[in-house]
């Protein structure tokens, strides 16, 4: 257990036009004892929120403090607090205020006792001269050390510091770092300081916990910082890593700045155009064909309008590719799940994925449910064209991919992975994959899953495309010999004695982010109660998915034809056999659609899935990639979805998580994951053009 | 200096003739000279018997209101140094007790959120009546001249103790009260070490707003109806009517000032001395 745990914190402020405030949003945080940890982000972020917290001088909305296994309730001279301005009572002298503490606590102890604890403080903090003189003839420099002395003086158990030395002049801050590191270090007290000084936070913390913007703050990025102890400033900052930390700090809060700008940029230009559709129509009109003739984009332009909330049901274009992964789409509309008032969700079914992205950039389609990887790889502009700014509100399912070999690799003894890499090791030809989608989610745990089993990629494999629907023709065909798709394609395979079943996705990555919601950042700004309404009939739907006693009723919806059919929705209905010859196992097991956070769009999840676009050498890993991720997975959007449909708001779960390979994925630290991969070498890091979006840069050449 | 310098020498001052020592009240004397010199002019345009000029005042008063201050004929012929002892003296009673019922009622408005703003219409409501018309009802009540004027001063000079002190304990820096809560100081320690040494600025600024509204009452209460002291001493000269009356209400004003302006600066000075290092 550790010293501290913040767990789920929330904190929530009234606002006086009764509005609220969300300052901080699901906080986890464990600290160790001993620990000296640092809170960094912009003003505004909610770190002397967290700090008060901390020291229970306010109480979390939500969530709560543990130290050392009780909760956190009201302040107390065990979590002794330097506050930003000093706080020593003016009419007190030096000692006279550290006594104060000193007699606070040490109640008990003789008159002789105390005082001495009150001079071995004052002479901790070379303050022996100044003892009996007035906060207001000392220098700021000194009263600082007099606070620090105050809360040292009474031995706490954590020690909170809200930037200490914020208001100090360079040279005064310097040596105290120095002192209070020493210092700390001798009372080996925990220690959490709030600061925006990067170098402060780097000399003195073990780690460093980054906090995006408020509102709804939210732990950014944790940061380790290895130096060893006793650390001297020199020493520090000639450690070879010191200017890759720094860098890695000031570049998250110049990411989490450029984030802020952007937001306000995008609210104001929301509110403009709100006013713009209130004016006179001629007014407006003309006003739009000036914006239409500069942006130079006519079809785009003229389609955009304010949000409406009050024009009826939001007819919304839905494209999806059929499978058994939009299950809770089949079912939202055959139980009449989607808020009729709010929305009209119209189906629009591809083949292939291509068609499907080409038709969601082109606006054709306001939606579409993707593959996990989609929304980064339109953002990145990894599949051609201009990055395009592609959102994820929800996750639509997770898991249900399985990857299916032809029989006669059976007969060669192809039975694990083991066997499948020692056969390609002798093997002439390379082994032909196909996966339904590039760069897609189903290539990417296929690539990580032969790689971590020693397969050579580049000699041993060729990956092609096929639509979902055409693989099982070019594994009859041998024109391919395996392909990776959904579980149920695969199991018709297996009934046509075609293929057996080597892998599925929970053999590489249990809980995987399968499909999601696609659209762009202006639909979704534009119509927020379709999409919401949308999003909320998906989640009410998963969770009757996810629920085993509507199975039968789940398969009879699936077998209509524009879904599944009736063959694919049969092979739902039996026992999942591998095609092995071994019995059939459980029934064939379905994706998650909704149990144990299934919806959330995880930032830590994107995070993987952008260093394995990196690892296959498809784009250099962002250095921006907070900027990036924050732009693209939207929790706050599934957030105010899940509200609609009735459930509790998810959080996201920090912990670093592992795959195949067996190496745990830390979110914070991915460039270290990319390092340790099997071959793994230094991974090029570069900053990527994010997405402008079209209706931002048509608006900045208005004239205001 | 260094940056004025060259200007200034490029003119070549007058030396000056008067001397350094004078220098400071020069300002004072020029500007109190020019006004008893109008004063004595009006005075002249309006006749001495209308209103005494500055010297007339003087000579006419001088034995023996002001060469003896303490003179004691009995009754309530005494010299004025007597008749403003008697006012201070009501002054000090009602005042003292209005500065310790003051306080301690401001420190309740202030410790407690629900009376502060509850009593807070009543107090803006009786603050703003004017000394004078507590008086009748005083008297109703205490059927007693001096206790009435000992009473309207109370009344007058409580509302900016009892405003203040509750004022200065809701504006306690919340520095120091999380100071209070992070040590958790007991209550009589908060007192004493947090809200006491906090307020007691505010409280002296109330004190002092105070002292003068209680002077400026017992002047006006002494007029009315009193035995004894200045504001009487005022009164009784108007309904003499005697030769040299509007003197001695002229001189008799010119030492309510005086005094006035004394207590100002004592609580002032008392002020200053107690909250040393508060501010």
């Amino acid at each position: 257990m550790a010293f501290l745990t913040v767990d789920d914190v929330t904190q929530v402020f009234p606002l006086d036009d009764g509005g609220r405030y969300v300052a901080l949003k699901d906080i986890d945080l464990e600290i160790a004892e001993g620990e000296f940890v640092s809170l960094i982000g912009h003003s505004g972020c909610g770190k002397s929120t967290l700090l008060n917290l901390l020291a229970g001088l306010s109480q979390a909305s939500c969530g709560g403090i543990l130290m050392e296994g009780r909760q956190v309730t009201e302040p107390g001279p065990d979590r002794m607090v330097v506050f930003q301005n000093y706080s020593l009572l003016p009419w007190q002298t030096v000692r006279q205020n550290i006594a104060l503490a000193v007699n606070r606590v040490m109640g008990q102890a003789s008159v002789g006792e105390r005082r001495e604890r009150v001079d071995e403080a004052i002479a901790m903090v070379g303050l022996i001269p100044a003892a009996e003189k007035l906060p207001a003839e000392l220098s700021g420099g000194m009263k600082q050390r007099v606070a620090i002395a105050r809360a040292l003086a009474i031995r706490p158990r954590l020690l909170l510091l809200d930037e200490p030395f914020g208001a100090l002049d360079a040279l005064t801050r310097g040596n105290l770092q120095e002192q209070l590191m020493t210092l700390c270090q001798q009372a080996g007290v925990t220690t959490v300081m709030v600061t925006h000084d990067v170098d402060e936070a780097l000399l003195l913390s073990d780690r460093v916990v980054m906090l995006t913007n408020g509102p709804e703050a939210e732990i950014g990025q944790i940061l380790e910082v290895p130096f060893a102890r006793p650390r001297h400033r020199l020493e520090v900052m000639d450690h070879s890593r010191y200017y890759q930390l720094r860098a890695e700090l000031i570049g998250f809060l110049q990411q989490q700045r450029r984030l802020r700008q952007r937001r306000a940029e995008r609210e104001l230009e929301l509110t403009l155009s709100a006013a713009e559709t209130a004016a006179p129509a001629s007014a407006a009109a003309s006003t739009a064909a000036g914006r239409t003739a500069e942006a130079g984009a006519p079809a785009a332009a003229t389609r955009r309008s304010a949000p409406q909330r009050l024009a009826g049901p939001a007819s919304v274009r839905l494209g999806v590719i059929p499978g058994l992964d939009i299950a809770p789409l089949a079912l939202a509309l055959a139980d009449n799940l989607f808020d009729s008032v709010r929305v009209r969700v119209v189906t629009v079914p591809f083949a292939n994925w291509e068609r499907l992205e080409e038709r969601l950039r082109e606006g054709e389609l306001d939606v579409a449910i993707t593959a996990a990887t989609t929304p980064l790889a339109l953002a990145l502009g990894l599949n051609g064209g201009a990055p395009w700014p592609a959102i994820t509100p929800m996750t639509v399912s997770r898991n249900g991919n399985a990857l299916c070999l032809a029989r006669s690799f059976l007969r060669d003894g192809v039975r694990d992975r083991d066997s499948l890499a020692a056969l390609l090791r002798q093997r002439a030809e390379p082994l032909r994959l196909a996966v339904p989608q590039r760069h897609g989610t189903a290539e990417l745990l296929l690539r990580h899953w032969l790689a971590a089993g020693g397969v050579a990629l580049d000699r041993e494999v060729t990956f092609s495309v096929l639509s979902p629907m055409a693989m099982q023709g070019a594994l009859r065909g041998e024109r391919i010999d395996g392909f990776i798709a959904g579980r149920y394609r695969v199991a018709e395979a297996v009934e046509d004695r075609q293929g057996y079943v080597l892998a599925t996705d929970l053999d590489i990555w249990r809980g995987h982010p399968e499909k999601v919601l696609t659209c762009s950042e202006d639909w979704a700004e534009r119509h927020p109660d379709a999409l919401l309404a949308l999003c909320a009939g998906l989640m009410r739907a998963a969770e009757r998915c996810d629920d085993g006693g509507r199975r039968e009723e789940l398969t009879r919806v699936l077998s209509q034809p524009q879904w599944l059919g009736t063959r694919a929705a049969i092979a739902l209905g039996r026992q999942f056999d591998m095609g092995t010859g071994a019995p059939p196992g459980e029934l064939l097991a379905f994706n998650r659609w909704h149990a144990d956070r299934a919806h959330l769009p995880n930032r830590a999840e994107g995070t993987w899935i952008l260093s394995q676009f990196s690892r296959w050498g498809w784009c250099p890993f962002p250095s921006n990639r907070l900027e990036l991720l924050s732009q693209v997975y939207r929790p706050d959007l599934c957030d105010k979805a899940l509200e609609l449909a009735g459930y509790p708001a998810l959080r996201p779960d920090r912990h670093p998580f592992t795959l195949a390979d067996g190496i745990p994925f830390n979110q914070d630290d991915p460039l270290a994951y990319l390092r340790a991969l099997p071959g793994g070498s230094e991974p090029l890091v570069e900053p990527v053009t994010l997405p402008e979006s079209p209706f931002l840069s048509s608006t900045s050449a208005t004239p205001a | 200096m260094a940056t004025s310098s060259p200007t200034t020498q490029l003119r070549p001052r007058r030396p000056s003739r008067v001397r350094p020592v004078l220098r400071p009240i020069l300002p004072y004397v020029i500007c109190i000279g020019g006004f008893l010199v109008a004063w004595q002019i009006l005075s002249a345009i309006l006749g001495a018997a209308r209103l005494p000029g500055p010297i007339t005042v003087i000579s006419e008063t001088w034995d023996p209101y002001i060469s003896q201050p303490f003179f004691d004929e009995g009754g309530t012929s005494k010299g004025l140094g007597w008749q403003i002892l008697i006012s201070l003296q009501r002054v000090a009673l009602g005042y003292g007790l209005a500065a310790l019922i003051g306080i301690t009622i401001g420190g309740l408005l202030g410790l407690s959120r629900f009376i502060g703003k509850g009593l807070d219409p009543v107090i803006q409501v009786l603050r703003t009546v004017p000394p004078l018309a507590w008086f009748p009802i005083s008297l109703m009540v205490f059927q007693d001249a001096s206790t009435s004027a000992i009473f309207v001063i109370f009344i007058t000079a409580i509302w900016p103790i009892i405003i203040n002190t509750a004022v200065g304990i809701r504006e306690i820096p919340q520095d120091y009260t999380n100071v209070a809560r992070v040590l958790r100081l007991r209550k009589g320690e908060y007192i004493r070490n947090i809200v006491i040494p906090a307020t007691v600025p505010y409280v002296f600024t109330g004190l002092r707003i105070a002292v003068g509204l209680a002077w400026l009452a017992i002047v006006a209460a002494e007029m009315l109806k009193a035995d004894g002291g200045i504001g009487y001493f005022i009164w009784d000269s108007y309904n003499a009517g005697g030769d040299s009356s509007s003197s001695q209400i002229i001189l008799a004003i010119l030492y309510v000032g005086l005094v006035g302006l004394a207590l100002d600066r004592l609580v002032a000075w008392v002020g200053r001395r107690v909250a040393r290092g508060a501010n």
